[in-house]
C-alpha cells in the first residue's frame, strides 16, 4: 500500500525539533539530559497487578509522528497506554512526558501530571457517558475537565466533532450512536484539546473499513505535529498509518522499527523458512499472514518468544532499547 | 491553549494552501527563493493590471504562455506558475515587493489599485468601530485579549436565553456531573418524600430521631456514588484530565453537599415533632457530623478509595448507633441523639473532627491522581 511509504515523509522524524515554543503553555520543568524531541520517554517501566506482570522493564522513545502498538491479547498495550496517560501509575520505573517527570513522587509530581495532563489526549479502551448527554455535552465536558478557558471551547468542540465526521450528530444524544460513532465520539473527546500526546487504546475497534481510512487519514495529519501512539491489533493499521511500531509481547518490547522494517523482517523470515522448510505447502513452520507486515509481525514475536534478542531495526534509539528490553 | 491553536491552524492552513497550489507550482518551486527581477516584475504587473480591470480572466492566461521560463521576454506575460512563484516570493521579500509594487502602480491598474485600498481601510474602520458582525470569525486569534475573547460565540453555541447565564449553569450542572444526573438525587427525593409522608400520616414520634440518625451517612453515600471508577462511566477519561482527581472529587463532594444538605434540612423540619427534640436540632445538629463524616471519607479515600471508604465510615456508624438506639423508646433515643449530635461538646468534638479529615486530605492531596490503585 502506497501509503505506508508516503507517511514516513508526510510525519516528522525524530530529529525534528522545530516546534514553536509555547510561552503560554503551562510550566513545563525542563529537565536537561533527555533530548527535545523525545516527548515520551519511559524507562524500566514495570507494572504488576497482584500476581501478573503486565509490563516488565521497558523503556520506549517516541518523538513525532504515529506510532503502532502491536501485540497479541494480554501483552500490555492496554497497560502501557494507561500509565502513560497518567491513569494508572507503574509499580517501577520512571515516565518522562513533554520533558516532565509524571512519575515523581509528592507535589512535584502532581504538578507535573496537571501541567502534562492538559496537553494530553486519551481515548481509553472502554468508556461510558453519560445517558443524557450529546455529543456537544460529552466533548464540551472533557473540553472543561481538560481545563480549555470557555471562549476557546465552544470552537474546539465543534472542530473536533467536524474531525470524527460526526458534525451532523453533534446534537444528538450519545447513546443514539452506533458502537463505531460512539468510538468516533471517543476520538473528538481526545484531540479536544489539541494534545501534544494522544494515545489512543484500539481507535478502530468497532469502525468500518472506509471510517477506519478515515480515521488513518486523521492520524496521518495529526501526527505532523503530534505524538500519536495508538494500540491495535489490527496489523494493517499500522502499515497504513503509522511511521513507526512497537511490538509489545509478554510485557516486554519484542520488536522497534518502521512498518516497513517489520515487513523486510517477514520477507527474510520467509526466505529462511522457505530455504529451510521446503515447499510453500508445507509451509506449517513458515511464519503465518496474508501480508509482509503480517508476517514480520509473525516473525518477530517467534523470534522473541524463542528467547532469541529482540529485533530492532536501525535507529538511534536501538542499542539503548535492546538493553532495556532485555532487562 | 489558544495559543497552541492557532498556531496549529496557521500551519495547516498553510499546508492546506501549499496543497491546493500542487501541480502548477510544484515545477516552479525552485524558483520560489529567485528574486523577481525587473523584467519579471514589470510582466507580473501588466498580467496583474490586465486582470485586475477584467480584460482577460486568470484561466485562460496560462494557455497562451505555456511555453513561458523564468527568462521570459519583456513582452511576454508570464505564465502561472511564475505569478505564483513571485506571489510567493514577495510574501517575505521586502525588496521585491517594492520592486512589483512599483511596477504595478506604472501600468494602468493604479487607479482601480487606490480605489480598492481607500475602500479596504474605511471598512477596517468601519469594523474596528463595530467589532460585533466579525467577532465569531475573531474570536479565535484574539486570544491575548480575554475580555473581547471570553464575550462572543456562546451566543449561538448555546440556544435558550440569556448566553452567558445559560453556558454558566451549563458548567455548573457539567461541575455536578452524575452526582445531579444519576439515580442518586431520585432515590434521595423519593426516599426523603416516602420518610416524610409516612411520618406524618401515622404521626410516628420516632421517624425525627430515625432521620437524624441515618442523615449524617447519606453524604458519605453520595460521594460514593459519584466519583471513581465503579461510579463514574466518564473515571477512565476523567483521571487522565487535569481536573481529574481531588479537584472533581472536590467538586462532586460540593454538588452531593448542595443537594442533600438542604433537602434533609427540610425534611427534618416538616418531619412531627413529639420526640421531645428542642427547636433547631432536628434540622441542623446532624450538620457537623455529616460533614465530619464526609471529610473522614475522602481522607480515608486518599488510602482506599472513596467506595471502600463510605462503606467502611457509613457501616461504622450505622452498627455503633444502631446498637447504642437498641431497646430505646423514641424519646430516649432522642435524647440520647440529642446530647451525642448537638451538645455543645459534641459539636467540639465534631468539628474538631472534621478539621482533622481536612487535614489529612491536604496532606494526601497528590494521592488522588491515581484513583486506580484504589
Amino acid at each position: 500500500m502506497s501509503t505506508a511509504r508516503t507517511a514516513p515523509a508526510a510525519g516528522p522524524g525524530p530529529g525534528r525539533s522545530g516546534r514553536p515554543a509555547q510561552p503560554g503553555e503551562p510550566g513545563e520543568p525542563a529537565e536537561s539530559g533527555e533530548p527535545a524531541e523525545a516527548t515520551v520517554a519511559a524507562t524500566g517501566l514495570t507494572v504488576r497487578y497482584r500476581r501478573a506482570t503486565a509490563l516488565d522493564g521497558i523503556r520506549l522513545r517516541l518523538g513525532d509522528g504515529v506510532h503502532g502498538l502491536l501485540g497479541p491479547n494480554g501483552a500490555g498495550k492496554t497497560s502501557l497506554i494507561r500509565v502513560l496517560a497518567t491513569v494508572a501509575s507503574p509499580t517501577s520505573g520512571e515516565i518522562r512526558l513533554l520533558g516532565s517527570r509524571v512519575t515523581a513522587r509528592g507535589a512535584e509530581g502532581h504538578r507535573a501530571r496537571t501541567a502534562v495532563r492538559r496537553r494530553l489526549g486519551y481515548l481509553p479502551q472502554q468508556f461510558g457517558y453519560y445517558p443524557g448527554f450529546t455529543v456537544r455535552e460529552f466533548v464540551s465536558y472533557v473540553a472543561w475537565l481538560k481545563e480549555m478557558p470557555g471562549s476557546a471551547a465552544a470552537d474546539a468542540v465543534e472542530r473536533a466533532v467536524e474531525r470524527v465526521g460526526l458534525a451532523d450528530r453533534i446534537d444528538a444524544k450519545v447513546r443514539t450512536l452506533s458502537g463505531g460513532m460512539v468510538r468516533r465520539v471517543g476520538i473528538a473527546q481526545a484531540v479536544v484539546n489539541d494534545p501534544r500526546v494522544l494515545l489512543l487504546d484500539e481507535p478502530t475497534a468497532g469502525l468500518d473499513p472506509e471510517q477506519r481510512v478515515q480515521l488513518r487519514e486523521l492520524l496521518r495529519e495529526l501526527g505532523r505535529d503530534t505524538t500519536v501512539l495508538l494500540s491495535t491489533h489490527l496489523v494493517e493499521d499500522v502499515a497504513a498509518a503509522c511511521t513507526g511500531v512497537t511490538v509489545l509481547d509478554g510485557g516486554r518490547v519484542a520488536y522497534q522499527g518502521t512498518p516497513r522494517e517489520l515487513a523486510e523482517a517477514g520477507e527474510a523470515a520467509d526466505g529462511g523458512s522457505a530455504a529451510d522448510g521446503g515447499s510453500a505447502g508445507g509451509s506449517a513452520a513458515a511464519v503465518a499472514g496474508d501480508s509482509p507486515i503480517e508476517r514480520g509481525y509473525s516473525a518477530v514475536l517467534r523470534a522473541h518468544r524463542s528467547g532469541a534478542r529482540p529485533h530492532t531495526a536501525g535507529g538511534a534509539d536501538s542499542p539503548d532499547d535492546r538493553a532495556g528490553s532485555a532487562r | 491553549m489558544i495559543r497552541l491553536r492557532t498556531v496549529r491552524q496557521d500551519r495547516l492552513g498553510r499546508q492546506d494552501r501549499l496543497g491546493r497550489q500542487g501541480p502548477q507550482g510544484r515545477p516552479a518551486a525552485g524558483a520560489c527563493d529567485a528574486h523577481v527581477g525587473p523584467e519579471l516584475a514589470a510582466a507580473y504587473a501588466r498580467s496583474a493590471g490586465t486582470q485586475s480591470a477584467g480584460t482577460q480572466s486568470a484561466g485562460t492566461q496560462p494557455a497562451g504562455t505555456v511555453g513561458g521560463t523564468a527568462g521570459a521576454p519583456a513582452g511576454d506575460a508570464p505564465s502561472e506558475a511564475q505569478c505564483w512563484s513571485v506571489e510567493r516570493h514577495v510574501e517575505h521579500c521586502t525588496a521585491c515587493a517594492e520592486r512589483v509594487s512599483a511596477a504595478v502602480r506604472a501600468t494602468g491598474a493604479a487607479p482601480a489599485l487606490a480605489r480598492l485600498r481607500e475602500d479596504v481601510l474605511a471598512r477596517a474602520a468601519a469594523e474596528r468601530a463595530d467589532p460585533e458582525p466579525y467577532s465569531n470569525g475573531v474570536a479565535g486569534t484574539a486570544s491575548s485579549d480575554p475580555a473581547r475573547s471570553a464575550d462572543p460565540a456562546p451566543v449561538r453555541r448555546l440556544p435558550g436565553p440569556g448566553g452567558r447565564f445559560a453556558r454558566r449553569r451549563a458548567r455548573i450542572v457539567w461541575a455536578a456531573g452524575p452526582a445531579l444526573r444519576g439515580p442518586w438525587l431520585v432515590s434521595l427525593v423519593l426516599l426523603a418524600a416516602a420518610v416524610v409522608c409516612a411520618a406524618r400520616l401515622t404521626g410516628n414520634a420516632a421517624a425525627q430521631p430515625l432521620v437524624l440518625l441515618v442523615a449524617p451517612v447519606l453524604p458519605p453515600a453520595g460521594v460514593a456514588l459519584c466519583y471513581g471508577r465503579y461510579a463514574d462511566p466518564l473515571h477512565e477519561i476523567a483521571a487522565s484530565t487535569p481536573a481529574g482527581g481531588l479537584r472533581l472529587l472536590l467538586v462532586r463532594t460540593a454538588a452531593v453537599l448542595a443537594v442533600t444538605v438542604p433537602m434533609l434540612a427540610l425534611a427534618g423540619a416538616l418531619l412531627p415533632a413529639g420526640s421531645g427534640m428542642p427547636g433547631l436540632v432536628p434540622v441542623a445538629a446532624w450538620l457537623l457530623p455529616g460533614l465530619a463524616l464526609t471529610l473522614g471519607t475522602l481522607a480515608l479515600g486518599s488510602f482506599v478509595g472513596c467506595r471502600y471508604a463510605a462503606a467502611a465510615i457509613g457501616s461504622v456508624w450505622l452498627l455503633s448507633v444502631c446498637s447504642a438506639a437498641r431497646g430505646l423508646s423514641a424519646r430516649e433515643l432522642a435524647g440520647a441523639l440529642t446530647h451525642f449530635l448537638a451538645g455543645p461538646a459534641a459539636q467540639c468534638g465534631w468539628a474538631v473532627a472534621a478539621a482533622t479529615g481536612a487535614a489529612v486530605i491536604v496532606l494526601r492531596r497528590t494521592s488522588y491522581d491515581f484513583q486506580e490503585s484504589f
